[in-house]
């Protein structure tokens, strides 16, 4: 099966801020969770991903097609919910589907029409009285109406409440029921990543510093605690990262099962992704 | 790209409602005969050629730009798309003087020549207007062009006082011993050049957009 995006060696400098050398992969059928704290990366991969921005090196292919040679082509099957909402507030929900139909070569009117229906929006109300939730299932309601076979997603469920987000999360579920489409799905908002996500990317700082299948990364990562004394015993390549405060020291690992044996005195918890991002995030190198 | 030109009709809807309410009112003064047809129908061309101008101005506000690329219509079209609503917007307007200039002649109000060479002079000025105003648009955005519609308006008519005052006199006189139909082709010439001009316009904003990111 063609995967969905592959980045290679993808470069993007701003003088003050880098992507440097950022290569991930999204299977087809498959949810790509792209985390990092702000200004890590994220919107700036996405946007080179959609030739929002000039990139200054690497490559980047979409279902199986260059993002800049065929970029008209590829766009046809490229569903794209970004952190706000576009359509005008002058504009009612209906008019969306005037607009759009003529833009894409598969728009699909009755599916616009049965999403409108589905997220409990109403055609005839104009976009300004709409609440960001009704925004946000309006844009992925314009996203998938004309059947992309790639969903991308940047922060589009931030600032939503939990009730909303998990009716979106449930629709990105079902999206990729269908074996040929895939979602890359950008959030800072973890607990809904580890809920759908099936791979994880972490850019930390413009660079990718982990990358896999979420089960493989939940499975291996763990979380030390121990006292200052005892991290003193532990190899420096034992530990990937570790935070030391008043009350004791953290310490992540990426072999968990590993440092058990070789530390059997320690405890070792599994690192939730929150915690894998705040050890490498603000944790000190060992 | 006719997508994009539903998007900008439908956006101003109001907008343009209130500007046929206003027509419309200055029509009837029109040919009640409080002003001269040919004033109607160059504030026209002045009013409907506002109407782009907003349309940047509601496209920023939405931030639009950064979402219509992500369509699969690559830069030069979404660039065409406002000039296609442009001109459509321009002949629109030249229809409407059109048709305003037919009514008034017919009612022996005014004389139909003199009144399309004013149709075909405030279309021409119209498009002239958009060929300076849609880059500008491009490269500052809607705010900081703004009061470069004012020097593009203003300019020729104050260069012109300023000749007229010095001593400069441009001889039409040739126009009169025209034929009538001869000079409405001489008028036609305006449009025509402010449409050259137009395709020129497009290349330069289509090559602002080109560096733009998003």
């Amino acid at each position: 099966m063609t995967n969905s995006i592959e980045i290679q060696g993808l470069c993007k400098s701003y003088g003050d801020f880098a992507l440097r050398d950022v290569s991930l992969t999204l299977p087809g059928g498959a949810i790509l969770g792209l985390i990092g704290e702000n200004g890590a990366g994220k919107t700036t991969t996405i946007k080179c991903i959609l030739n929002l921005i000039r990139r200054d090196g690497g490559s980047i292919t979409l279902l199986g097609q260059d993002n800049l040679r065929q970029e008209r082509t590829v766009k046809e099957d490229v569903g794209v919910v970004l952190d706000e909402c576009f359509f005008h507030d002058s504009l009612r929900a209906k008019d969306i589907s005037t607009i759009l139909s003529p833009v894409y070569r598969d728009w699909d009117d009755g599916l616009f029409r049965d999403y409108l229906d589905k997220f409990k929006l109403p055609g005839n109300k104009f976009i300004k009285e709409f609440s960001r939730g009704m925004k946000m299932k309006l844009s992925l309601a314009a996203a998938l109406a004309h059947r992309p076979r790639l969903l991308i997603l940047d922060e589009a469920t931030a600032g939503l409440d939990p009730v909303v987000r998990d009716e979106i999360l449930d629709e990105f579920l079902g999206f990729i029921g269908d074996e040929e489409h895939s979602i890359l799905l950008s959030s800072h908002i973890i607990t809904d990543l580890e809920k759908v996500a099936d791979y994880i990317t972490y850019l930390h700082q413009g660079q990718v510093v982990l990358s896999g299948s979420k089960d493989a990364i939940l499975d291996s990562y763990g979380k030390v605690g121990c006292t200052a004394a005892q991290l003193e015993q532990i190899a420096p390549g034992d530990l990937l990262r570790v935070r030391k405060g008043p009350f004791g020291c953290e310490g992540l690992t990426a072999d968990r099962e590993a440092f058990r044996r070789s530390y059997p005195g320690l405890t070792v918890d599994p690192a939730s992704l929150e915690d894998i991002m705040l050890l490498i995030g603000k944790g000190e190198p060992v | 790209m006719i997508g994009l030109v539903w998007k900008d009709i439908l956006v101003m809807r109001k907008t343009l409602r209130a500007y046929a309410l206003f027509l419309a009112f200055y029509f009837i003064l029109g040919v009640m005969g409080a002003f001269d047809i040919s004033m109607v129908t160059a504030m026209l061309q002045v009013i409907l050629l506002m109407l782009p101008i907003s349309a940047f101005s509601y496209d920023e506000l939405a931030k639009w730009n950064r979402y219509a690329m992500t369509f699969p219509l690559g830069r030069r079209a979404v660039v065409g798309a406002r000039y296609l609503f442009c001109l459509l917007t321009a002949l629109f307007a030249s229809a409407c003087g059109l048709l305003i200039c037919v009514f008034t002649s017919l009612m022996g109000r005014s004389q139909l020549e003199e009144n399309l060479a004013a149709v075909l002079v405030s279309l021409g000025v119209g498009l002239f207007i958009v060929d300076i105003m849609l880059p500008l648009c491009y490269k500052l955005g809607p705010e900081r062009a703004r009061p470069y519609l004012y020097v593009v308006v203003f300019f020729p008519i104050i260069a012109l006082f300023l000749a007229s005052k010095l001593g400069f006199h441009m001889d039409l006189s040739f126009l009169d011993r025209m034929s009538a139909t001869s000079a409405l082709g001489v008028f036609a010439l305006v449009p025509l050049i402010a449409l050259a001009g137009t395709w020129l316009s497009w290349l330069v904003s289509c090559r602002i957009m080109a560096d733009k990111e998003f």
